[in-house]
C-alpha cells in the first residue's frame, strides 16, 4: 500500500516537474501567466473532486470557501502578520474549515442533495455579504505582495505549481488510507459502508472539511496571483461552473483537475481570439457535465480507459501466501456469541419475521435457510442495525445492541456481507481489504486474500469477476476478525465446485479467526460443508431447527422449499 | 408598528412567488423525483419572452400568454432531457444534472438578452387590492398569494385524488414499474414539467417588477423557492407553502431595516441551516442505498 502510494506520489512529482519546466522554459511570459491561473483553478477542482467525484456529494459553494481564504490572505496583509505569504495562505485554508463544518454538520446525516442546497444558498448568501465589503487594502492601493524570490511570473508559477504537487501528492497518500477508501465506499453505498464500521456523516464531513480547506488554499493563491481582488472573483456562477467543470472532466483525478483547470482559464481566452462571446464555454461546460452524468465517464476516466487499451492487459494474479500469515485469531469466550429474542419486523401490515429466537454459539456456523421472501435477509438487515425499527432483543456477546447504529454495531463485533456486492470498483483489492479490516500488515492481508482464493492486493475490484468479489467480501468481514460474522448468501454466482471449496473455508473460519457465523445460504450442498447447526425461516418463523442433514430430510421443510407436490411425495 | 407591517405586507410578492416556487419544486420532487435546480431559470425564460415582446411593441395579455407557453416549452425541454436520459439516474445525479443545465440556461439566457443590463418590466398588476390595517396590500400580492393557494390545492388533490396523480407518485419511486404497468411514463413526466414551466412563469412574471429583471438573479430564486421545498421536506404541498411564504415576510421586515437590509439574501440560507438542524436530529436510511 505504502509501495503504491510513493509510486504515485513519484509520477506526480516527476510529471509536474517535467511539465513545469516545459512551460517556464519554452513558453512566453503571458502564456506561464496563463499556466498559473491554469493551476490555482485546478487546485479549487482538486478540492471539489474531493466532494464530488470521490464523495460523491453536490457542493455548490466552493468559490466561496476560495473566497475566506482570499480575504483572510488581504487582511493578514493589511494587518502585517508575520510569516508572509506562504503563512497567510494556510491561515486562509484553516480559516475555510469551520465554515466548511458548519454548512456540513447540519446537511451531512442524511441524502446528499441536502448539502447541494444548502450550499447553493450559502453561495448566494456569501455573494450579498462580499458584495458590501471591498477586498482590505483596495482603498488604500494595499496590494498582497509577492515574496522575494517568487516575485516574478516565472517564479510565481513554480510557487503555485509546488503547491499542486504538494496538494496532489497529499491526496494521493490521503486516499489509499482507510478514510480515503471509506470516502468511495460512502459514494458507492452508505449501508455498505456502515457495515463496515464507517461513520458515513464522519466520512462525509471530513471530505468536506478537507475539501474546504484546499478551497482556501486556491483561494489564498489567486490574491498572491492578481494582488487584489474584487467579489465576482467568487460569485455563486463561478462555483457552479466550476461544479459543472468538475462534473465533466472528473476533478478528483491529478489530470483531471488540470484539464478542467485548462477549460476554465483557455477555453474563454480561445473564444475570445477568435472573437466569439465568451458564454459559449458556460454552455458547453453545461452540455459535457451533462454528458458525463448520463454515460458516467469523466474525460479523464475515458482517456484512462484509452491508455489501458494501449497497455498490454495484466493477467489478474491470485494471492499466494501460506496460512503462516493469517492474522491471529481474536480469543474469545465460550458462550453465546449472538442471542437473538422474539425478533420480530412488520412493515405496515406485513409481518416479516415473527418472535424469531436462537442463538449462534461462539466457535460455531450456523445455517439460515428457508425459500425466497422467508425473511433471511430482513433478519440480517435487523441483526446489523439497517431497520429503523424491530421488536424483540438482538446481542452480542451478552452485549445489547439496541439503540445503537449500524456502524457502531459493525465496530462492537456484529459485521454482515450483501446478497449484491456494493464494494467500490475504484479500489483496488488491498484497499478494500484495509477498509473492511484495518491494521493488518501487508503479509496478513495477502495470506487471508490466498486463503479464500481472491487475487493479490494491488489488482483492482474493477477487474474482478463478480463470483470473486463475493469472496472477497467474505474476506473483507472474517480479516475484521468479529464476533459474529453474517454472510448473505455468499455462493451465489459460484460454480459447483467454488462454492464446495468455499463451504470449506467457511467451516474454518471459527477456528482461524475466531468469529462466530450465521450463514444464510440457498446452495444445500454448501450449508451441509459448512455448518454445524441449521436453522429454517418460512414466513418470518423459525419452522425446523437441529443438524444439517436431519433437517434436511424433515418433511415440512421439503414442503416450504418445494411446495405441495413434495408434501404428497412425502406422505 | 406601522412601519413594520408596512415592511412585512410589501414582502408579501415575493413571498407568494416564493411560496408557489416551493410548492412547485414539492410537486417535481414528488411526481418525477428531481430536486430541481433550474425551476426559477424555466420560468424566467418565460419572463424574457414576454418583455421582449413587450419591447418589440406588442400588446401585453397576448405577451403575457406567449410568455407562459414560453415557460411551458421551457420546461418541456427540460423535462426531455431529464426523462430521456436520466430517468433510472439517481437521486443525487438528477440533482446534478440540472445544477448543470443552470449553468447552460444563465448563459444562454444572458446573452440572449443582452446580460445584466436592466429590462423594463411591465407592471402586469398595478395597484392596490384593498388596505390591511391601514396598509396597502397590492394586487400583485394578493395575486400571487392566491395563485399560491389554488396551485397548492390542485396539486394536493391532483395526487392525492386522481388516478393519473396515482400514477405518477408510483413512477416517481419506481419508473420501470409504473412502465410494466402500461403508464405512460415519460407522457406524464413531461407534463409534470410542462405545468411547473408555465406556472413558474406566470408568477416569475408577476414578481420580475420588484426585482432586477436580469436573467440571473430572476434564475437565482430557485433558492427561496428550494429554501420552501425544504420546509415542507420535499412532501408537504401546506407546509412548504407557508414555508414560502413566511420567507418573503421576514425578507420583507428585514429590509425595513437600514443596517442588515442589504444582507437579506442570506435569509434563505439561515431557514435552510436551521429546518437542517431540526429535522435531522434522528438519521434513517436512503431508501434506495
Amino acid at each position: 500500500m505504502m509501495h503504491a502510494s510513493l509510486r504515485s506520489a513519484l509520477t506526480i512529482a516527476v510529471s509536474l516537474a517535467v511539465a513545469g519546466a516545459a512551460i517556464v522554459g519554452l513558453l512566453p511570459p503571458y502564456w506561464v501567466f496563463l499556466a498559473t491561473a491554469v493551476l490555482i483553478t485546478a487546485v479549487a477542482l482538486l478540492s471539489l473532486g474531493l466532494v464530488t467525484g470521490r464523495t460523491g456529494m453536490i457542493a455548490l459553494c466552493q468559490m466561496s470557501f476560495a473566497g475566506v481564504g482570499a480575504w483572510t490572505v488581504g487582511y493578514l496583509n493589511v494587518w502585517n502578520a508575520p510569516g508572509g505569504l506562504v503563512a497567510w495562505i494556510v491561515a486562509g485554508g484553516l480559516a475555510a474549515v469551520p465554515l466548511g463544518v458548519a454548512i456540513g454538520l447540519p446537511a451531512l446525516r442524511l441524502r446528499g442533495i441536502n448539502l447541494a442546497i444548502v450550499t447553493l444558498s450559502f453561495a448566494v448568501a456569501f455573494d450579498t455579504i462580499l458584495a458590501t465589503i471591498t477586498y482590505p487594502g483596495q482603498t488604500a492601493f494595499i496590494s498582497v505582495p509577492r515574496p522575494g524570490i517568487v516575485d516574478s511570473d516565472e517564479g510565481y508559477f513554480v510557487f503555485v505549481l509546488i503547491i499542486y504537487a504538494l496538494i496532489a501528492i497529499c491526496l494521493a497518500f490521503v486516499t489509499r488510507t482507510r478514510l480515503g477508501a471509506s470516502w468511495l465506499a460512502v459514494r458507492h453505498s452508505e449501508r455498505a459502508a456502515a457495515a463496515h464500521g464507517v461513520s458515513v456523516p464522519m466520512a462525509k464531513l471530513s471530505a468536506f472539511a478537507i475539501s474546504a480547506f484546499i478551497a482556501g488554499i486556491s483561494g489564498g493563491m489567486l490574491a498572491g496571483y492578481l494582488g487584489t481582488l474584487v467579489s465576482e472573483n467568487f460569485s455563486m456562477m463561478q462555483s457552479l461552473l466550476l461544479f459543472a467543470v468538475a462534473t465533466m472532466a472528473g476533478a478528483h483525478f491529478v489530470e483531471g483537475a488540470i484539464i478542467g483547470g485548462i477549460l476554465i482559464v483557455m477555453f474563454p481566452e480561445l473564444l475570445r481570439r477568435l472573437d466569439l462571446p465568451q458564454d459559449i464555454g458556460n454552455v458547453i461546460f453545461a452540455i459535457g457535465a451533462t454528458q458525463a452524468l448520463s454515460t458516467g465517464e469523466t474525460i479523464s476516466e475515458t482517456f484512462r480507459r484509452l491508455a489501458r487499451k494501449l497497455l498490454p492487459a495484466r493477467p489478474v494474479a491470485e494471492a499466494s501466501a501460506s496460512r503462516e500469515h493469517l492474522p491471529p485469531p481474536v480469543t474469545r469466550t465460550a458462550g453465546t456469541a449472538l442471542a437473538i429474542k422474539g425478533l420480530t419486523v412488520r412493515y405496515g401490515s406485513v409481518v416479516a419475521l415473527e418472535d424469531v429466537s436462537f442463538d449462534v454459539p461462539a466457535g460455531t456456523v450456523v445455517g439460515l435457510i428457508g425459500p425466497n421472501g422467508a425473511g433471511k435477509s430482513t433478519f440480517i438487515d435487523a441483526v446489523a442495525g439497517f431497520l429503523d425499527r424491530y421488536g424483540g432483543q438482538v446481542s452480542v456477546e451478552g452485549r445489547p445492541l439496541e439503540g445503537i447504529g449500524a456502524h457502531r454495531r459493525a465496530r462492537m463485533g456484529v459485521r454482515r456481507t450483501w446478497q449484491t456486492t456494493r464494494i467500490a470498483p475504484e479500489l483496488t483489492v488491498g484497499e478494500y481489504l484495509n477498509l473492511a479490516a484495518g491494521g493488518l500488515s501487508e503479509d496478513q492481508r495477502v495470506a487471508v486474500l490466498a486463503w479464500i482464493g481472491c487475487p493479490s492486493p494491488q489488482v483492482p475490484v474493477a477487474a474482478v469477476d463478480a463470483g470473486t468479489r463475493r469472496l472477497l467480501d467474505v474476506a473483507g468481514v472474517v480479516a475484521a476478525r468479529p464476533a459474529v460474522v453474517l454472510l448473505d448468501e455468499p455462493g451465489a454466482g459460484q460454480s459447483y465446485d467454488q462454492a464446495l471449496k468455499l463451504g470449506e473455508r467457511i467451516a474454518e473460519i471459527p477456528a482461524l479467526f475466531g468469529s462466530a457465523v450465521l450463514l444464510v445460504e440457498h446452495d444445500m450442498d454448501l450449508v451441509r460443508a459448512a455448518c454445524s447447526q441449521v436453522r429454517v425461516l418460512d414466513f418470518g418463523r423459525i419452522i425446523a431447527s437441529g443438524p444439517p442433514d436431519a433437517v434436511l430430510d424433515n418433511p415440512v421443510v421439503k414442503k416450504a422449499y418445494l411446495g405441495h407436490a413434495a408434501e404428497s411425495e412425502a406422505a | 408598528m406601522n412601519s413594520l407591517l408596512t415592511s412585512a405586507v410589501a414582502g408579501l410578492t415575493a413571498a407568494g412567488a416564493y411560496a408557489l416556487l416551493g410548492v412547485c419544486a414539492v410537486f417535481t420532487y414528488r411526481l418525477v423525483a428531481v430536486v430541481n435546480f433550474t425551476g426559477a431559470a424555466i420560468g424566467t425564460a418565460g419572463t424574457f419572452v414576454l418583455i421582449t415582446l413587450y419591447d418589440a411593441g406588442f400588446p401585453l395579455w397576448p405577451s403575457v400568454f406567449a410568455g407562459i407557453a414560453g415557460g411551458t416549452i421551457a420546461g418541456v425541454l427540460i423535462g426531455f432531457v431529464m426523462t430521456t436520459w436520466f430517468a433510472e439516474s439517481a437521486a443525487s445525479t438528477k440533482a446534478a444534472v440540472t445544477v448543470a443545465l443552470l449553468v447552460g440556461l444563465i448563459a444562454i439566457g444572458l446573452r440572449l438578452t443582452g446580460g445584466q443590463h436592466p429590462h423594463v418590466m411591465p407592471d402586469l398588476f398595478p395597484g392596490s387590492a384593498f388596505r390591511l390595517a391601514g396598509v396597502e396590500v397590492t394586487i400583485a400580492s394578493a395575486l400571487t398569494i392566491g395563485l399560491a393557494v389554488l396551485f397548492t390545492l390542485l396539486a394536493d388533490w391532483f395526487l392525492n385524488l386522481t388516478r393519473t396523480g396515482l400514477h405518477l407518485r408510483a413512477l416517481s419511486e419506481r419508473p420501470m414499474a409504473a412502465e410494466l404497468l402500461g403508464v405512460r411514463v415519460k407522457l406524464l413526466s413531461i407534463f409534470v414539467w410542462a405545468v411547473t414551466g408555465s406556472f413558474t412563469a406566470f408568477a416569475l412574471m408577476i414578481i420580475a417588477p420588484q426585482r432586477s429583471p436580469n436573467f440571473m438573479t430572476l434564475s437565482l430564486l430557485v433558492v427561496p423557492a428550494l429554501a420552501a421545498a425544504l420546509v415542507g421536506l420535499f412532501r408537504s404541498f401546506w407546509i412548504a407553502l407557508a414555508g414560502g411564504i413566511v420567507l418573503g415576510v421576514v425578507e420583507g421586515l428585514v429590509s425595513g431595516f437600514d443596517g442588515v437590509s442589504q444582507y437579506r439574501g442570506a435569509i434563505p440560507f439561515l431557514v435552510i441551516l436551521g429546518v437542517l438542524l431540526w429535522s435531522q436530529r434522528g438519521a434513517r436510511w436512503d431508501d434506495a442505498r
